[in-house]
């Protein structure tokens, strides 16, 4: 069984994506998986004038620790993440699991343990319907986090209805916010609560670990929301 | 400012080779006059704000509104409802576009005055909201596009034989005047919300084709008119040419007509979602107001891009025309081709057709592909139109009626969410550039050289500019095909769902864990349905784009060395941690996924709060 420990993710400008995995492959990654994302306004006036979108892609790779660590060293020093709106890299402790063929190996689940307990911040993953990721990322923001990345995605196996065969999928929208620890609590309470998460069907809110971030920047003054993610 | 400098950026990166060849041309060969150089450079600022504004507008109101239409559209459940309302969306929009007006009186005149241009816009408009209705359908019952479109154009070809030549080229050109700037991309809009809501495994390539679609039902109802009413020749006169005179007095004095065009263009779209607004969408406040802005923006950018082009681009492609045509006929081609080849990617539809090519493959199609297959397709287009205009022997059937046909029979071999491509890029690059510089150009070309008629020459020019993307993008598909590693998506065997018993619904305290799995494309729903035979409830698919671990199976297109990433599907799955190890575990013995779908596995632990 080959561990693979974390997932190293990448949120940075479209188009950019392909370059800093080409970088990451160099490093010693063998591969990623690109999806396309959109990320929240940095200013109030851009709010207001309806240029809410800034179109972002987010890459994940599988690496060991020690790779995610030389990757995060990568963005800093090459993608210049120490700067503001550049992007942002974490990583997220996951286990791969991988199985010989016809073994079935017993694989101890990874609890919190596991983790190391250093790094000051966690991933809060919003999973609604479309439509409602900005009441989440308003939520998010009132109660202190400081932006989100939007991915659409859909809802899986939904039953045949209509005149014609015709699957509806639901679309869902995937809202992952990256905020310091002490705030995580506070920040997923408040969208339990404005979004009705207990009620059935409002979708689901989770906390992933975050072993590693670069490129966060906290905010000094309410005018100059800084975009996270 | 992110966005719209991105989008300023997009915009100059494709404006400026336009600009750079046109001054080169302007102090090198040809000669204008100082008063129409500087309004072609005060245009082409215009220009560059007027199209970032309104991509911005399309993206914040075209977009939701479309996908809204579609939504109701699809889930009307009553065939009939949905034939009406595709009908009357098609009509709509179509009946509004002032491109359309212009054409119907140009015919109005040609012909004497025999068919009255209001006829023909309501003729055309019918035609068009039809085949919208048909194309509606072809989507949601999945008849392939390659197979509609086979049927559509041999209707066509049959009409073909019955129509004059001059009318031939009217009813394709007719086809570039339905396909405006306004109208493509909500047609476009439309078709993306409609997969969307369809879902299922075609939605990636149901995305595409409607504009293809739309244009068809345009050519259908010119050459019905000319069948019908028996008119075969065309005659009439076009005004003498004179340039404008002065800077900002021909600026200044089109932006009225202009932006009441731009304002009767998008009133009909506006005015059908407001009622379904009030009856049916209800949409939130701050949604709408988005949707407000978006508009508002739309008809400023709509009004500052054809004030540009119309001022600042037509005079100065009439000029460049007349004069490389009294040089030499092998300048004249030449130019033509390299005007072609960068005009075609200013156009407003092909900015759209670019994101959402982007947006449905996340990536997966390189856009930088498809925009040199298009402006190559546009480029030959050009030269050869240059090539009708200097030798009067060769007309346009020659290259439209073939270049169709080779279209058709290579669209069974290719990869059919190119074929959707293809079909649109043919409405998506017949827009407002091509209209007015491509059209001046080759007007004023056929001007200078006695054997051209500039009525006959003049039209065409549009047909074969909407014929030749058709045929270079689905070429490029039977190439990609030939590339491409074949995915076959796998049948999903239908399992009886067991839930395992040892799931505790109610008990929050468990600890979750989040599983994220990555497979090819196709085999999401086949990853979803093992995990709930596992015990898994929940899943969030999301689509991506990846890499291809080793080297030797990398798609590497030759000379323009774009690689080709494979489509991946990620799934999100939450469930508890005793079940996940099961999950797990079942998702990495099913020897299908391993071995055709590359699965890979990760697991973390999390902490839940809701549950579906």
């Amino acid at each position: 069984m080959i561990d693979i420990e974390t997932l190293f993710f990448v949120v940075v400008a479209r188009g950019k994506a392909n370059a800093i995995l080409k970088k990451a492959q160099e490093c010693g990654a063998a591969g990623g998986t690109i999806f396309l994302g959109e990320g929240t306004a940095p200013s109030k006036l851009l709010d207001t004038l309806g240029l809410t979108e800034v179109q972002k892609e987010i890459l994940m790779i599988s690496s060991t620790n020690e790779l995610s660590d030389k990757l995060h060293e990568v963005a800093k020093a090459e993608f210049s993440f120490t700067k503001r709106n550049k992007g942002i890299a974490f990583t997220i402790p996951f286990q791969q699991r991988k199985l010989k063929p016809g073994i079935q190996e017993e694989i101890s689940v990874p609890d919190d343990t596991d983790i190391p307990d250093i790094s000051p911040y966690s991933c809060i993953v919003t999973i609604v319907d479309k439509g409602r990721s900005k009441a989440c990322i308003n939520a998010a923001k009132a109660a202190g986090a400081n932006g989100g990345t939007i991915i659409h995605g859909r809802g899986a196996g939904i039953p045949t209805d209509f005149y014609f065969p015709l699957v509806i999928e639901p679309q869902k929208d995937i809202v992952m916010i990256i905020t310091a620890k002490e705030k995580t609590s506070q920040i997923r309470e408040r969208i339990f609560s404005e979004l009705e998460i207990d009620k059935t069907g409002n979708g689901i809110v989770f906390t992933l670990p975050v072993s590693r971030a670069t490129g966060l920047f906290e905010n000094t003054n309410e005018e100059s929301k800084e975009v996270l993610a | 400012m992110n966005l719209i400098r991105e989008k300023t950026r997009e915009v100059t990166r494709t404006l400026l080779p336009v600009f750079i060849i046109v001054l080169i041309l302007c102090f090198t060969i040809v000669d204008v006059e100082t008063d129409v150089m500087v309004r072609f450079i005060v245009g082409s600022v215009m220009l560059l704000a007027g199209l970032s504004i309104f991509l911005w507008g399309v993206d914040l109101s075209m977009n939701p509104i479309g996908e809204y239409m579609a939504q109701e559209v699809a889930t009307s459940r009553s065939p009939i409802i949905i034939a009406i309302l595709s009908f009357l969306l098609g009509f709509l929009i179509t009946v509004a576009e002032p491109d359309l007006l212009v054409l119907g009186s140009q015919i109005e005149s040609a012909s004497g005055g025999t068919m009255s241009a209001q006829l023909i816009v309501y003729m055309v408009s019918i035609g068009v909201g039809v085949l919208i209705a048909l194309g509606v359908f072809r989507l949601l019952k999945d008849v392939p596009l390659s197979i509609f479109m086979a049927i559509t154009y041999g209707i066509i070809f049959i009409f073909a034989l019955f129509v004059s030549e001059e009318f031939l080229a009217i009813a394709f050109d007719s086809s570039g005047a339905t396909t405006g700037a306004l109208t493509t991309p909500f047609i476009l809009a439309i078709s993306l919300g409609l997969s969307r809501v369809k879902g299922g495994k075609k939605s990636e390539e149901n995305s595409f084709g409607l504009v293809g679609i739309m244009s068809a039902g345009a050519i259908i109802a010119v050459m019905l008119i000319s069948v019908i009413s028996g008119q075969k020749n065309i005659h009439g006169d076009v005004a003498e040419f004179l340039p404008a005179k002065g800077v900002f007095g021909p600026i200044f004095g089109i932006i009225p007509s202009v932006f009441f065009e731009s304002l009767m263009a998008l009133l009909p779209l506006t005015v059908l979602f407001f009622v379904f607004n009030f009856t049916k969408f209800k949409i939130k406040k701050g949604e709408m107001s988005v949707i407000l802005k978006g508009l508002l923006y739309t008809l400023l950018g709509l009004t500052l891009f054809l004030t540009a082009v119309n001022s600042g681009f037509m005079d100065m492609g009439r000029i460049i025309g007349i004069q490389l045509a009294s040089m030499s006929p092998w300048i004249l081609i030449i130019i033509g081709f390299i005007l072609g080849l960068i005009v075609v990617l200013v156009e407003p539809a092909v900015h759209v057709l670019g994101e959402q090519i982007e947006e449905v493959t996340a990536g997966h199609i390189p856009i930088k592909l498809i925009r040199m297959t298009l402006s190559l397709g546009v480029g030959i287009a050009i030269a050869l139109s240059m090539v009708r205009i200097v030798v009067p022997e060769v007309k346009l059937w020659y290259f439209i009626i073939p270049g169709f046909a080779l279209a058709i029979l290579l669209s069974f071999k290719s990869e059919p969410i190119f074929v959707g491509i293809a079909y649109d890029a043919g409405g998506v690059a017949s827009g407002p550039m091509t209209a007015t510089f491509i059209l001046a150009f080759a007007q004023g070309a056929a001007s200078a050289i006695d054997t051209a008629d500039v009525l006959v020459d003049g039209f065409g020019v549009i047909a074969m500019v909407a014929m030749a993307p058709v045929l270079s993008i689905i070429i490029l598909g039977r190439v990609f095909e030939h590339k491409h590693k074949k995915v076959q998506s796998p049948v999903i065997e239908e399992e009886t769902v067991v839930i395992s018993p040892s799931l505790d619904d109610k008990d929050y305290d468990e600890q979750h864990n989040c599983i994220v799995v990555v497979v090819n494309r196709g085999f999401a729903e086949e990853v979803v349905s093992v995990a709930r035979n596992a015990g898994a409830r929940g899943a969030t698919i999301m689509h991506g784009r990846g890499t291809e671990e080793k080297e030797e199976e990398k798609v590497l297109i030759p000379v323009v060395n774009i690689e080709l990433q494979p489509e991946k599907e990620i799934i999100w799955l939450i469930t508890g941690s005793r079940i996940s190890v099961s999950v797990a575990n079942r998702l990495l013995s099913h020897t299908k996924l391993i071995e055709e779908g590359e699965i890979s596995v990760f697991v973390s632990s999390t902490e839940s709060m809701g549950q579906e």
